[in-house]
């Protein structure tokens, strides 16, 4: 494992202090103790925190989060991550913990710190985690099958069709499902997270390099390569009724109706629907209440399936799957190779039980059923009682409801007394989202005392601390070369275009390299245009790393400061295999 | 029986049950050598001894500098630092030099070999191969010493060793007085050796009770205990005595006694010698053979070291140097002797090699004794 070489350094402290609030916004204190937390709900900092790491979430949540948001990240990566790590057992850490700057979100862990405790949480880590190891199909195809069903009940709903009862108890319903969702998410992550961590170790222990794992385990079809098979078909489709004018040049709100003006634009719009009954159930970020789904508002997909038409040639998925299961299992073969007598049978084992219990896959794979979908029921909900609510006077528009927390919203339900108190707050809470969303880009990576190394692997493979990672964050001088992991290989030179939002993500020109904070699977059609991708954080498990691969283009994430020392414009030199930027003078 | 003769034993006087006084590492010695098996010979300073040495007002120093924890590592390695030469500069009071004196003249007797005897003197902790206290590799072991006054130096320094500032932090997490009041320190005559190593009546990687491991480099067995060479490796089948599997490793340097510097030492290996295998099969057989006996007495896994001398005709050159119970895989059961082996037994499926669950538990998350 990559953890660290012990280290004389001095820790750098970033301060917190900047961001220490009584309140998670103006007006609202947290009631602590209805929620049974493990480790501690979220919270605005406080100067206490400057004792530890914390790092910006701006992978998950990089626009910040409205008040009703917060529920949400509570039960996610707060809550959920809390009592996966509890019932699961992972001796090291108790999950994650959330910090808020403004309304940004920072990610901290709490390591195990007794030894009794690290005893008994191996112990039960052991009974929990290797029958569901040993028969990973079955016990995915439960979870999926739990989620699905309550996909199908919460998507056949009327709300508008509710009595105020009866959507009141579907508001209820939604944040329930939502949580248990969470739940699922990191009891599976945790799970199989152990599989692979224990697959890259032996790797490391044999002579393998670690970062090999996961390209050892790429290759499998997940709901977003469909979907991005799919909304390339749709490209060619657009050429075949002649209706790609209107993709190419109108903005997303006027398409539908220049598109149904042309002959064969109804079809088209018609098969455009049909995909989006299918893959549309997705939002652009994780608990983020206030970011609509494709299928509310396609602007995502119809970018995509624009900038897909700027390559004529189109892009043949069947060959690119082809190649990359071809290099990927050359690339076992050479391992296998190097390898004789008991570590080839510790490697064949390990690999087979990775192949089978696949986090790399996961990784990508789940996020239809939970990360970008758990809220959509709760997103619906709250609208429609939102748009009931302006009605009667009480919100001045259905979205107002978003400014609200979940406890204010649940007790003035019950007790309607409270509401011109709190229709008055919401102006103010919206001039407060609006500040922090603009001074997001500015935030530090990291806050609070930045460590040497990082004791969990958890935290190094999924969100790439690595030592470097914090010894880069620590420094402060910008170098001509930046490094970092080597997440997919290949060489390639280019203009950067620096992009900290996904919100901003029209802006890549094709031929590109993409530079960001991170990527998560609502980036994925962009890699369908840009020739190279470097990340601040991520390590082997990242979005980007397991995308580029599929893609064949060169990935280097983990760099720490990429956004900074890198300016759009800027010609630069992707090394994916040695895990390598330079940067050169800009370009214009 | 005078305090100094108790507190300085030699080893046949050592028992099994001496392991509060002089450690386990040096009481299973005792046992062994008073049940026939061919161990270096020497004797143990007693962990009370170091207790009841240290002059009150030096030990009010050191109190006083270990009360409180460090604010940071920077200032623990500082205190540990103090701790240290604070001990090491101490001398032993003349009660206790005489009686380590005596039992130096009474070694040298008994191996034959006067002022040219050469000991290890090696720290050992009363709590050390505990399953649970084991913070084993911290404390110091000093190779080569010749003579008496040196012999005396390196005690201290073995007591000294106790204060590193890991062994200091793991005293004060587990609730231990800060002082180092639990290490005994052995003397054992250093065997010359061809060739040394450790046999694990286990494969400690997966667990697998049917598989003997054995790992061996040229020359003292330091350099494969302390892993700075990566050394040969054999997998025997307990059964069968059947080598499943041997690899040469890159023995690129060797540890070998250097006259001037009075020390054992790691050096270069000579190339001939890197690439040849160090033990022969009889002698992987034979030593699995006898860990194997170990482990059958013991009632649990061992992981036993050994040491072949130098010139001596096999297998009367093949001395065990310490064991100790293999903690890592605590569930498992004692074997069966192979002799007593039912045959159906063979017809189980072989335990997979690789278990992710175990493999994430001990080498990932690293869980102590797992």
């Amino acid at each position: 494992m990559r953890l660290g070489v012990p280290s004389t350094e001095h820790p750098r402290i970033v301060p917190v202090d900047d961001y220490v609030r009584d309140e998670l916004y103006p007006g609202y204190k947290q009631a602590f103790g209805s929620q049974p937390f493990v480790a501690g709900p979220v919270r605005p900092f406080g100067k206490a925190d400057n004792s530890r790491y914390w790092l910006r979430d701006s992978l998950h949540f990089s626009e910040g989060m409205v008040p009703a948001s917060i529920a949400l990240l509570d039960d996610a990566q707060t809550w959920g991550a809390q009592l996966g790590a509890e019932i699961v057992g992972v001796p090291p850490t108790r999950g994650s913990v959330n910090r808020l700057a403004g309304t940004h979100v920072y990610i901290g862990t709490i390591d195990v710190d007794t030894e009794w405790q690290v005893q008994a949480r191996a112990a039960r880590f052991a009974e929990y985690v290797t029958p569901i190891l040993a028969d990973f199909d079955r016990y995915w195809g439960m979870r999926a099958a739990e989620l699905q069903s309550a996909y199908d009940h919460f998507d056949a709903l009327d709300l508008t069709a509710m009595d105020p009862g009866q959507l009141w108890a579907t508001v209820k319903d939604a944040y329930a499902f939502h949580r248990r969702a969470w739940f699922i998410h990191f009891e599976v992550m945790y799970v199989l997270t152990a599989n692979y961590l224990a697959f890259y170790g032996l790797a490391e222990e044999i002579g393998l390099e670690g970062s090999l794992v996961s390209a050892f385990l790429s290759g499998r079809q997940t709901f977003y390569s469909k979907t991005d098979e799919e909304l390339w078909r749709l490209a060619a489709r657009a050429r075949e009724l002649q209706v790609t004018g209107p993709l190419l040049h109108e903005p997303p709100a006027s398409v539908r109706t220049k598109i149904e003006a042309l002959p064969g634009g109804r079809t088209w719009w018609h098969e455009f629907g049909e995909f989006l009954r299918t893959y549309g159930q997705r939002t652009e970020e994780t608990c983020r209440i206030d970011t609509p789904p494709w299928i509310e508002d396609p602007s995502p997909a119809l970018y995509a399936i624009g900038s897909f038409l700027t390559r004529p040639a189109g892009f043949d998925f069947h060959a690119a799957r082809q190649q990359a299961i071809a290099e990927r299992d050359a690339q076992i073969d050479a391992a296998r190779r190097s390898l004789s007598g008991s570590d080839l049978e510790r490697f064949d084992q390990a690999l087979a039980s990775n192949q089978a219990a696949n986090f790399a896959w996961w990784n990508e794979e789940h996020n239809y059923l939970i990360d970008r979908r758990a809220a959509i029921p709760v997103r619906r909900a709250s609208l429609e009682l939102g748009a009931r609510l302006t009605d009667e006077g009480r919100l001045s528009q259905p979205e107002d409801i978003f400014f609200l927390f979940k406890p204010e919203l649940y007790a003035v339900m019950e007790d309607a007394a409270g509401w011109p108190e709190l229709a008055a707050m919401i102006p103010d809470r919206r001039a407060y989202f609006e500040e922090w969303r603009h001074r997001g880009p500015e935030l530090p990576t990291m806050l609070g005392t930045i460590p040497d190394t990082v004791p969990d692997p958890i935290m190094i493979e999924v969100f790439g601390l690595s030592g470097h990672f914090l010894r880069t964050l620590k420094g402060t001088g910008q170098a001509a070369e930046l490094r970092g992991f080597p997440a997919a290989k290949g060489v390639a030179e280019g203009v950067a275009r620096v992009i900290t939002s996904v919100t901003e993500i029209s802006r890549v020109q094709p031929g590109e390299i993409l530079v960001c904070g991170g990527t998560t699977t609502e980036w994925t059609p962009v890699f369908g245009i840009i020739k190279a991708c470097v990340c601040d954080t991520g390590g082997s498990l990242t979005h980007a790393a397991i995308v580029s691969r599929e893609y064949g283009i060169p990935c280097v994430v983990g760099t720490a400061t990429a956004t900074q020392a890198i300016k759009t414009g800027d010609r630069v030199r992707v090394d994916g295999r040695q895990g390598t930027v330079q940067v050169f003078a800009s370009e214009g | 029986m005078s305090p100094a003769d108790a507190h300085v034993i030699d080893l046949g006087d050592i028992r099994a049950a001496d392991a509060p006084r002089v450690g386990p590492k040096m009481a299973r010695l005792g046992q062994l050598a008073a049940g026939g098996w061919r161990v270096p010979d020497g004797y143990a300073v007693t962990a009370r001894a170091l207790d009841g040495w240290l002059p009150a007002g030096r030990r009010s120093e050191l109190e006083r500098l270990l009360a409180e924890p460090a604010p940071d590592p920077a200032a623990a390695a500082r205190r540990s630092e103090r701790a240290r030469a604070l001990v090491e500069a101490q001398p032993l009071p003349a009660w206790l030099a005489d009686a380590v004196g005596a039992a130096h003249d009474r070694l040298r007797a008994r191996t034959g070999l006067g002022a040219s005897l050469r000991v290890a003197v090696r720290s050992s902790a009363v709590t050390e191969d505990g399953a649970r206290a084991s913070f084993a590799g911290q404390f110091g072991t000093y190779l080569g010493i010749g003579e008496p006054a040196d012999v005396l130096h390196h005690i201290r320094k073995c007591w000294a060793s106790g204060y590193t500032a890991g062994a200091v932090a793991y005293r004060r997490r587990n609730g231990l007085p800060p002082h180092a009041h639990d290490l005994a320190v052995g003397v054992m005559q250093l065997v010359d050796a061809r060739s040394a190593g450790v046999t694990f009546t286990l494969d400690p990687v997966t667990g697998d009770r049917g598989r003997m491991v054995v790992e061996a480099n040229w020359g003292f067995g330091e350099s494969v205990v302390s892993g700075q060479v990566t050394p040969d490796h054999w997998v025997v089948e307990r059964a069968s005595g059947r080598i499943l599997e041997r690899r040469a490793g890159a023995k690129d340097a060797w540890s070998v006694f250097d006259p001037e510097a009075g020390r054992v030492v790691l050096r270069p290996l000579p190339a001939g010698l890197a690439r040849t295998p160090c033990l022969s099969d009889d002698e992987v057989r034979y030593l699995c053979r006898k860990a194997a006996e170990l482990e059958a007495a013991e009632g649990v896994p061992q992981d036993v070291e050994w040491a072949i001398a130098r010139g001596a005709p096999f297998p009367g050159g093949v001395f065990i140097v310490q064991h100790r119970p293999e903690t890592t895989w605590p569930a498992a059961e004692p074997a069966e002797p192979a002799a007593k082996a039912e045959p159906a037994a063979k017809a189980e499926p072989a335990a997979p090699a690789f278990d992710p669950v175990r493999y994430a538990l001990r080498n990932v998350f690293k869980v102590p004794g797992r």
